[in-house]
Formats: C-alpha cells, structure tokens, sequence
C-alpha cells in the first residue's frame, strides 16, 4: 500500500515515514501543500497523511483542492491542533480521519489500514480469496490455514492485486504499488516477486494476460 | 462602592444639592432686602405725602393746646405744633413730646431722646406749622411689605431641596445602571458597554470605557493565540520526540536503535531551545524585568558575541567577523558605539541575530557584524550571505512563530527575530531588514538595528 505523507516538519516526516515503512507501507513524504497537489495528481498513492500547517499551501486547502479536483480517496489529517473547532473544520472539509500529534505509530498504521479498507470498499480486515486468507494488519497470510511466509514486497503485490479481484494490473502500476518515489527499481522486479508468490502459494491464480498485466482470476 | 478609609465618599448628588440649597437661599435673602429697601422708600412717599396733607389741612383750625389726639386726624404717633410768627406756641398735638423749633422750612429728619422723627415745617399765613412723625413706623411697614413678599418663597425652598434630591438621582440613575453592568462582568466578557440611551455628561466615560475595553479584548486575544501557537510549537518537538522513541522501542538492530537516539537527542535539543527563545521572549516582554540601564558599547558587545558564537561558526564552516561600519556608517566611529539600554537584552538581540545569520548560511558562507555611528544615531549590522529572505516575507518575519516557507528545512523557533523586534522596541530601536553582503553567493540578508539619536529607552511598564 503506498501513502502520501504531507509533512513540513522534518524530524515528524522522517520519523513516520521511517515508523509507516517497518509496517511495510510504501510511503511517498512531501513538505508542502504545492509539492502534495502535483504528487497527488500522479495517481498512485492510496491514503494521504495531511499535516494542517504546511508551507505554501496550508493542509485545509490542499485538501479542499483535491476534493474540487473529484479526488475521493481517504484523507487522515495529523496535526498538533486539537480544539474540537479544528477536528471539525479539518473533517468537514473532507477529510476522513483525525489523528492529533503526539500520536502511537501503531495506531497511525492502523487507522491507515482502516481507511485504505473503506476506500476499497471493505469492512473485513481479512481479505479471503478461496483458500487465500490476508490479514493487512498483521502482515499475515495464511493458504488453506497454514501461515505462508512473504517478503514484503510479495506481501505488498498479493495485497495490489487481491484489491479488486478480476481487475487487470500493468507493471507500471504494480510497480507503483510497491515502490516509493525514491528506491529504485529493479528490472524484472515484478516477475521475479510474482515467480516468488506462486511458487510459495501453489496457485495458479495470478495470471498473466499477455501485453497488458497480470490479475487474480475472480473465484468461481 | 465603599469608602476607601475613614473619609466617607463625596457624593455628587449631596453636593449638588448643598450648593443648589445655598443658591436659593442667598436669592431669597437678596430679594427680602431689595423688598424692604424699595418698600420702605415707597413708605416714606407716601407717608411725606401725609404729612404734607396733614400741615395743609390743620393751617388755620381753631386749636387749644393739649386738646389731644382725637380732634386730629391720623394716629397719636403724629405730633402738630403750631406757633404764630412772634414763636409763640398756639397749639401742641403732644405737649410731653416736644419737637425743636426750627425756622427751615421742608423735611428734615431729626433725632430727640423717643427716637428718629420726620418733621415738616410749613409757613402759612402768620403761623408756623410742624407736623412730625416717628421713622420707625415706615421701618415697620416696609418690614412687613418686605415679609410678606419674601415669605412664601422661603416656604418653597425645602420643597425645592426635596425635589432636587430626588431629580438628582433620577439624573444620576444612568450611573448607576453602568455600575452595575460594569459590576457584572466577569474578566472574560470584554464586549463594549451600551453607549446608546446615556446622557451626555456620561457618555465620554463610557467610551473612554469601552476603547479600554477593546484594547483589554485585544491584548487577550493577543495573549490566548501566542498560548495556543506557543503549545502547538512545543507539541511539533515532542511528536517528533515521541516518533523517535518508538522507533527507537521498535529497533530490531543496534544501528536502528543508535539512529533513533540520535534522532530523539537532536528533537530534545529542539525543544530545549523552543523553550529557551520563549522565556526569552517572556523575559523581554516590556514591563517584566527592571533592569538598570546602562551605556552600553555595541562594538564591545559584537567582540563577546563573535568570540562565543566563534566556534560554532567554525564548525560549520562560515566566516563570522567584525566588520568596519555597516552601510551608511562612519568608519571612524566604529571603535565605540555607544547607547543607552539594558546590556543583557541587547547581547539577546545580537545573539539571535548571529544565530540566525549562522542558521541560514550555508558551508563556505561568511557573516559580517559591524557598529557605527550614523548622524548621532547608532546602528547595529548583522549581514550574511546565506539564502536571504523574500521582501514579500520582510514583514512577517517579525511575527511571532511565522517561519518563511523556505525556511522550512532548517530548524527553528519561529521566535529569534521577534524576540529582536520586541528588544529593539523596547529601545526605541527600529529593525530594517536589507541585502546580505554583496557579491556574496547567495542573495544573504543584512539586519539592521537602528538606535535613534536621542534614543532613551521606554520606561519599563
């Protein structure tokens, strides 16, 4: 899951990105609301984190802007500001969650998670996909009940792809998934993680269609 | 409201009263003597007139001496003596009152042993008449004329007072109503008070009032945003202090764990120096300390501030110096510059300044700070030659907590140039912000703090 963390405080970015990543999110951290509208543009990020007070263009406002520009997906502000004033002006304006600083990076993982579930639509935190069990939260997964052990680069591709079964993924955009704005990317990457997870799952259910991506077949 | 002391307070309605009271009274007494003095001159008209009428009509009446009273006309207080042209008496009214014989003719006013008389002499015929009458029965008449006009109005003078009393408080009661809607605030409701409805005598108190009022709003409002945004900055350090101490408890490795500390001392020492600027701040705060002033030369001051922040400067690679005169300045003065002020807030002031220019400047970069003399006034130049400082930023700068956005990944309090504004001030001290040092790499930023010529520093408080 890749989020985009809006941050002008470096110690602050630098130590949530650092707590987000060992949770094994992708995490993307711009400074200021100008850089956060043009990355939140690009498309590819599933939450964003929004400090209320950044530079250039303050948090209320980016958030005010994507939401004009028809962008729906989940928001959660974390600021140091938590009069109920502020925690109702930052939901009204829509935003999806509030978190005031100084928060549990456990509790900012989860909520994160939550969200990420809302905006695809789902309640369960377990994503089942036949004999396939995914817990998000405990970076589980389980095949036929047995624990299967994954690098958390399968992980994050098994979780792209489970998001909507059926749904064609490119490389491009499973490669967006599962890597931040500054790792670089190995060639073949993709393959080599999806050869990984269907040797460890036996399952045939991740399929290639040829010159366009890969997708999980929908369960009979 | 109760009396301060034993000395009761004066009352306006009391006062009032008292003087309205005398005021009528001193008119009645002037009206009965202007009536007892107008009457009794009408009184002694008319009573000469009597008189007159009197000698007229008793000029060749056949009279015997001591005939008595009843056989004249008019009261026994009347006295008719008649005498023929040889001075002998034909007829006395009253011979136990006897008048003195005079041979003027007219009134005349004389005074024997039974008191003031007024005596008319008249020649008719061979016989010499003169009637008199006793003064103290025009005195009596115009007493009472006097009296009887001056009566009633004594009469309606403690009425009077009743009603003053009363149209006093009825024209105080808007006092009144203000003291009890002053009484009710509590310190938290600063709205004005209604300054419709109040009389005119009023109404200048309850504006004067109400722009105290606003300016009290004001200052807590000032007060209770620098409270909130000082907690906000203090909770930007100890989130990150936080961050780092979990990090830190989740660290599977020593170099994980050793990084995390790292990070948790260096957001420690964040905090500390947020702390630090806004005692500062508070401490500069007019009013709070009293120090002495003192003449201070700024040339000496620059010298201890270079040689404390020398070190640092060299640690990170800038040239920190003292220059001959900042712009504008006269080079031959440099030696000394003297003002007036408080030693320990203008070593503040300088501090922050060269904090600042050390903060801002990157490696390889140079700080200059000079003192001069300027047509009397003293200036004070710290410049750099760091990333500078938009103008369209010059003005906010000054605010407190207000970091310029390209400020934002160097660390900082947002406090050092208000802590220097409320400094300068303080001195009567102005605080321009210009080019760094020229020709430098970058644009850099050049403070200038300007100590007016007859700059004497405001009192605290």
């Amino acid at each position: 899951m890749r989020l985009l963390l809006a941050e002008d405080d470096r110690m602050i970015g630098a130590g949530v990105e650092r707590g987000l990543q060992q949770d094994g999110f992708t995490v993307d951290w711009v400074q200021d609301g100008e850089a956060a509208l043009l990355a939140l543009q690009e498309n590819v990020h599933d939450v964003l984190l929004l400090d209320l007070g950044l530079p250039r263009r303050a948090g209320l406002d980016v958030l005010a802007t994507m939401r004009r520009r028809g962008d729906r997906r989940p928001v959660l502000i974390l600021t140091a500001r938590d009069a109920v004033v502020d925690r109702v002006a930052g939901l009204d304006a829509g935003a999806d969650d509030y978190l005031v600083k100084p928060f549990e990076l456990d509790e900012l993982a989860a909520r994160v998670r939550a969200l990420a579930r809302r905006g695809a639509g789902r309640a369960d935190p377990v994503v089942t996909y036949g004999a396939l069990e995914l817990r998000s939260a405990t970076r589980e997964v389980r095949f036929h009940g047995e624990p299967v052990a994954l690098s958390a680069r399968e992980f994050a591709l098994l979780e792209a792809l489970l998001e909507r079964p059926g749904a064609i993924l490119s490389r491009a955009q499973l490669e967006e998934k599962i890597y931040g704005w500054n790792e670089e990317i190995e060639s073949n990457a993709v393959e080599v993680h999806l050869h990984g997870l269907r040797r460890k799952l036996a399952t045939d259910a991740i399929r290639n269609v040829r010159g366009v991506g890969w997708m999980m077949v929908k369960p009979a | 409201m109760s009396a301060a002391g034993t000395s009761a307070p004066r009352s306006i309605r009391r006062e009032l009263v008292g003087w309205l009271a005398l005021g009528l009274f001193t008119a009645v007494v002037i009206g009965a003597v202007a009536t007892y003095l107008r009457a009794r001159e009408e009184a002694n008209a008319l009573f000469d007139y009597q008189l007159t009428q009197l000698a007229a009509s008793v000029t060749g009446m056949p009279l015997a001496t001591g005939t008595g009273p009843g056989s004249l006309p008019g009261n026994d207080a009347l006295v008719v003596e008649i005498w023929n042209r040889n001075g002998v008496e034909i007829y006395l009214s009253q011979p136990q009152r006897r008048l003195p014989q005079t041979a003027e003719r007219g009134f005349r006013t004389v005074t024997n042993d039974s008191g003031e008389w007024r005596v008319l002499t008249t020649l008719a015929g061979d016989q010499v008449v003169q009637v008199a009458q006793p003064m103290n029965v025009r005195r009596e008449l115009a007493a009472s004329m006097a009296l009887r006009t001056i009566l009633p109005l004594i009469a309606i003078v403690p009425f009077l007072a009743v009603l003053l009393w009363f149209g006093i408080a009825r024209g105080l009661r808007p006092l009144d109503r203000l003291a009890s809607a002053v009484g009710q605030r509590s310190p938290r409701t600063l709205e004005p008070l209604p300054e419709s409805g109040l009389p005119r005598e009023v109404q200048p108190l309850v504006h004067a009032l109400n722009g105290l009022l606003a300016r009290l709003a004001t200052a807590q409002g000032a007060q209770r945003a620098f409270i909130a945004d000082a907690a906000h900055e203090l909770r930007t350090p100890l989130t990150a202090v936080h961050l780092q101490v979990q990090l830190a408890e989740r660290a599977t490795t020593e170099a994980e764990r050793r990084a995390a500390l790292g990070e948790l001392r260096s957001g420690l020492d964040r905090a500390n120096h947020l702390v630090g600027q806004l005692l500062t701040l508070a401490r500069e705060e007019p009013g709070v300390i009293d120090r002495p002033l003192a003449r201070v030369d700024l040339a000496a001051l620059a010298r201890e501030v270079v040689a404390d922040a020398a070190a640092q400067a060299a640690a990170r690679g800038i040239d920190l110096g003292i220059t001959g005169a900042p712009a504008g300045g006269d080079a031959s003065e440099a030696a000394a510059a003297l003002v007036t002020g408080d030693a320990v807030s203008l070593r503040t002031l300088l501090s922050n300044l060269v904090d600042n220019a050390l903060r801002y400047t990157p490696a390889g970069g140079r700080i200059d700070i000079g003192s001069a003399g300027d047509n009397g006034a003293t200036l004070l130049s710290v410049r750099d030659s760091g990333s500078g400082i938009a103008a369209a930023e010059h003005a906010r700068v000054f605010d407190r907590f207000y970091r310029a956005p390209d400020a934002a990944g160097v660390p900082g309090s947002g406090l050092g140039l208000a802590i220097v504004k409320s400094i300068a001030d303080r001195h009567g001290a102005t605080v321009a912000l210009g080019p760094g040092i020229p020709g430098a790499a970058g644009p850099g930023l050049g403070v200038t703090v300007r100590f007016p010529a007859a700059a004497e520093p405001r009192s605290p408080g």
